[in-house]
């Protein structure tokens, strides 16, 4: 009650209405009263209005204009420490924002902090698929209901929609019937997906995204029971998700939701995909109320050996069974939805955002130098204010909103600036989309997520960089200062080459991270993959699903080769099965004639056709290229450098023969020639012993062409199109450059150079201005001195030598600071660094060397004013 | 003479209790009725009548007085006799309570 008649003071009418009637009432008092009677009434009146409450909101009102005032008399320092905070607080906002959305960022589903992501993980060696599932145990999940409500499986999908001719590539996903069902969601019109709808021989449906209804159906409510054409094959739309619901992959949009049973129709070349030996599920789970992880874990591992009975491929080698079989199942927070870009992404943003944090500490200590300075050039006011009665904790209240309030402009500032930068983040990521050619979407709009953290980061700095000055300023009392106590300014100064000094050393650790991250780019930009890679297309092409099969689509694609050929602008093209670095390998076990054959793969097999490495540049270090000799009978090979290496060390390996699983029945493979080693998987990697087949005697259907071109490569991939395009009514192809390939092997790469190095150069130019700051400082601080000095015939060199070996002298400590220091955290980075060691001397030197140019830039124009003092000005001031 | 904390709610309740006054009436009607024991500060008077009315236990209005002034006048709510009645009660059991330990002080005897 009382509460709200307090809040009616807030209103500025009312209490303006309250504060009449209270001055009327008391002159209408004093007109009664003996004069002196009623005391001081101005005091009187304050402490009514105290009782009112809102004193605290009155005097930061005050506080908040006198800051607001102060603030634009000093422009200058105004702008450089916003900015300054602007540019600390941005960055980490960023890389935040981006944490947030890749790993932070609940699913919009019930009660996402119940959902668990189901993963296996194995004891042995024996390489077992960690997060992937097949969809046998996918079943055999959901099944245990004492332990979960509900499980599904999802994979991502992309499908082509629409009529022959007319056909667009929709980001979709492929689920199991209880997917829905168990993210615990309603559909926005019609139904979702079922279990009944997943099982072998239901009808066509599918389920469509809020979004892609928006677009693609104007929201329109008949679009129940609407025929879509997808991959080929009418499918019903049953049903919208609700709003904001992209799909469970986070970062992917899936647009399109079809139950797996549909899978064998629609891409009859992937029907495998459903069989016991394929594992391309993720899995979500609910798990029952009461039952925790830990249970939920113990109960599936009593269960597990028996299950693995059942759903495990019997053409399994037994030792892989086995270790199936020994492996336990992990369940860990499923709620922020599964992306593959978490594993490859979550060090480098942590390291990020350590970096980020180092930029942000540079910049708190310019604003808390800023202050800091001009602390001392208001210490007179303050310590008259102190002196004629104000209490010291109202000063030091006055002075923390000043900085708060710089603090908040600072983040606000970069909130804007991090928004911005984050497109340029999303867009560095999307080329990492292994997966399939999709966009990565995130929504990296500022949420109360951000905007919380960039206020706390604010609010942290505002207290802790405006306390110490504040503190500092206020603690002396009055009179001594007013006497202008030199020591005072000493000890300050001290705290600020100290703070300077520190800058300087977080910078260099930047510096020496960004100089890491660089070279490692150009060391593997530097690696010789075994071919060249610019001038060269490919075409990704499946001619399964235009219903070509064993020699009518070897027949089909050799004359899609000879159609290509004689394109103008093509130099050479061939097909092989894998495009290196495309992302996929194929592997099986081979071993020369007479040995017998390992339990496990040993060999990348890839299938090529004749000039495949013409086509790649790949030299041919001995023997000969496959031609059109190699279609029938006898099986020939093409081995790897590596493979020779290893499998006929010192002898010639062309002639022998190999024996391999790769055809069936098992049979022998002669070697007839031998190739310069290609990076297949990684450039990071030793290339892995390769078994090259030839193409036309093992066709597969999913396949690469690789076309060299001669002349402009967009146009010479338009005119491919061109010509490719009608043959395959059913898809779309598309074109891209083997260069985009291998970059997309780059991004992580790529991203922690760009960003690491930014940073660093922002870093930089900050301590650059810590340093600059001080030195403009103590050039005005001592100014007296030089006048003195050169009034006594100092030289302007010498002068100038005073300011600069200041600057040095700074330099050199936080060098040699921060030295030890990028020493021992640099080792964190190790397994992200290629072809160096994380102490790299010429790294640090480089570093340093760069610290010390950039430091001496700044230092020039503080000296150069100095030497500009006029000894008679100067002395004439006091 | 001080006044214990809080007592000075309850004396301005007691005086309006008679008659609504204004804020220089109260003060000299608490200084008569103590017989000039109490001489309440306006400074902290004026406050606590602020303080009185945002409680809502004394409500205040513009009038004119006997000397054709115009003041404004504070009488006491319901809830404000409501307040009397239950502080008046508290009041008592506090001066009862140190009355009884309060016996007179025996004389100090002489050596």
């Amino acid at each position: 009650m009382t509460f709200w008649k307090r809040l009616k003071y807030l209103l500025p009418s009312y209490r303006r209405a309250q504060e009449r009637d209270m001055s009327e009432e008391l002159q209408s008092l004093a007109a009664i009263a003996e004069a002196g009677e009623l005391g001081n009434l101005t005091r009187v009146a304050e402490e009514a209005r105290a009782v009112w409450g809102w004193t605290w909101l009155d005097q930061l009102y005050r506080d908040m204009q006198y800051a607001f005032r102060s603030m634009r008399r000093n422009i200058g320092f105004t702008a450089t420490a916003a900015l300054s905070l602007a540019l600390g607080i941005g960055a980490n906002t960023a890389i935040f924002s981006l944490m947030d959305a890749l790993m932070l960022r609940w699913l919009p589903v019930r009660n996402p902090q119940e959902l668990v992501q189901v993963k296996l993980r194995s004891g042995s060696r024996v390489e077992i698929p960690g997060e992937s599932f097949s969809n046998a145990i996918v079943a055999a999940l959901a099944e245990q209901k004492e332990i979960f409500t509900n499980a599904c499986g999802f994979s991502g999908a992309v499908f082509d929609v629409g009529p022959s001719g007319s056909i667009i590539r929709v980001p979709g996903a492929w689920v199991t019937g209880a997917y829905y069902e168990t993210l615990g969601l309603s559909p926005a019109l019609g139904r979702l997906l079922e279990p009944a709808d997943d099982r072998p021989g239901a009808p066509l449906v599918a389920v469509i995204s809020y979004g892609y209804w928006e677009r693609q159906f104007a929201s329109n409510r008949d679009v129940i029971g609407l025929s879509i054409t997808v991959d080929n094959h009418p499918v019903i739309i049953v049903g919208v998700s609700p709003r904001g619901f992209q799909g469970a992959n986070v970062g992917a949009v899936a647009d399109i939701a079809m139950a797996t049973a549909a899978l064998p129709s629609l891409e009859p070349a992937f029907a495998g995909l459903l069989g016991p030996g394929n594992f391309w599920l993720r899995v979500l789970a609910r798990p029952q109320r009461g039952v925790s992880a830990g249970q939920a874990q113990a109960h599936l591992s009593t269960v597990w050996p028996e299950i693995t009975e059942r759903v495990i491929s019997k053409g399994w080698p037994a030792a892989r069974r086995r270790a199936m079989a020994e492996s336990v199942f992990v369940l860990s927070p499923g709620g922020t939805g599964y992306t593959y870009l978490r594993e490859q992404f979550e060090r480098p943003l942590m390291i990020l955002m350590a970096v980020t944090a180092l930029v942000l500490l540079i910049a708190c200590a310019n604003v808390a130098s800023l202050l800091l300075a001009r602390a001392t050039s208001r210490q007179r006011e303050i310590s008259v204010r102190l002196a004629i009665g104000a209490g010291r904790g109202r000063i030091i209240r006055q002075l923390l909103t000043e900085s708060m309030l710089l603090s908040v402009l600072g983040a606000a500032l970069g909130v804007c600036l991090a928004w911005l930068t984050s497109r340029f983040l999303v867009d560095t990521l999307s080329g990492a989309g292994f997966y399939n050619d999709e966009p990565i979407v995130f929504d990296l709009t500022p949420n109360w997520h951000i905007l919380g953290f960039a206020s706390a980061l604010a609010m942290a700095n505002g207290i802790l960089f405006g306390l110490a000055p504040a503190l500092h300023t206020t603690a002396l009392g009055g009179s001594r200062v007013i006497k202008d106590d030199t020591r005072v300014t000493r000890s300050r100064s001290g705290l600020l080459s100290s703070l300077v000094t520190a800058q300087v050393a977080l910078a260099l650790l930047l510096l020496v991270g960004a100089g890491l991250f660089v070279r490692t780019l150009q060391n593997l930009l530097n690696v010789d993959p075994g071919f060249r890679r610019d001038g060269v297309l490919v075409v990704n092409l499946d001619g399964q699903r235009e219903g070509y099969r064993g020699a009518r689509l070897s027949e089909f694609y050799s004359t899609l080769l000879n159609r290509v050929r004689q394109l103008p602008g093509v130099e050479s093209a061939s097909i092989s099965s894998h495009t290196p670095l495309s992302g996929s390998t194929w592997s099986e076990a081979a071993i020369p004639k007479g040995q017998s054959l390992p339990q496990r793969d040993n060999a990348i097999f890839i299938a090529v056709g004749p000039r495949f490495f013409a086509t790649l540049q790949t030299p041919l270090l001995s023997g000969r290229d496959f031609d059109e000799r190699d279609q029938g009978a006898p099986n020939v090979a093409i081995v790897s450098q590596a493979f020779a290496a290893r499998h006929f060390p010192n002898q010639s390996p062309v002639g022998q023969y190999l024996s391999a699983t790769v055809t069936s029945p098992p049979s022998d493979l002669q070697i007839v020639g031998v190739v310069k080693d290609v990076a297949t998987s990684s450039l990071r990697l030793r290339p892995y012993p390769t078994v090259y087949v030839s193409y036309f005697q093992r066709a597969s259907g999913n396949d690469a062409l690789a076309i060299r071109a001669a002349g402009s490569l967009s146009q010479t991939a338009a005119a491919i199109r061109q010509q490719l395009q009608p043959s395959f009514p059913t898809s779309v192809l598309e074109v891209h450059a083997l260069t985009d390939q291998v970059e997309r092997t780059l991004v992580q790469e790529r991203l922690m150079r760009s960003l690491t190095g930014g940073f660093g150069v922002l870093g930089l130019a900050l301590a650059c201005v810590g340093l600059y700051g001080l030195l403009g400082y103590s050039v005005v601080r001592r100014t007296r001195e030089i006048g003195i000095r050169m009034a006594l015939g100092a030289q302007q060199s010498g002068v100038q030598w005073m300011i600069v070996g200041r600057a040095l002298r700074l330099l050199i400590l936080g060098a040699a600071l921060g030295v030890p220091a990028a020493w021992v955290v640099s080792r964190w980075l190790q397994a992200m660094l290629f072809g160096l060691t994380p102490t790299d001397p010429s790294v640090i030197a480089s570093a340093v060397l760069l610290l010390v140019m950039a430091g001496m830039l700044a230092a020039y124009f503080p000296a150069r004013r100095a030497t500009r003092v006029d000894p008679v000005t100067a002395l004439r001031a006091e | 003479m001080d006044l214990l904390q809080g007592t000075l709610d309850m004396l301005v309740l007691r005086t309006l209790i008679l008659a609504p006054l204004h804020g220089y009436g109260i003060a000299k009607a608490i200084r008569n009725n103590s017989g000039e024991a109490l001489d309440i500060e306006f400074g902290s008077l004026y406050p606590a009548l602020k303080r009185l009315e945002l409680k809502g236990w004394i409500a205040s209005k513009w009038e004119i007085s006997e000397y054709n002034r115009r003041v404004k006048l504070y009488r006491l709510t319901p809830a404000g006799r409501k307040q009397l009645r239950r502080e008046h009660s508290e009041w008592a059991d506090f001066v009862s309570a140190v009355a009884r330990i309060m016996g007179p002080v025996p004389e100090e005897r002489k050596q």
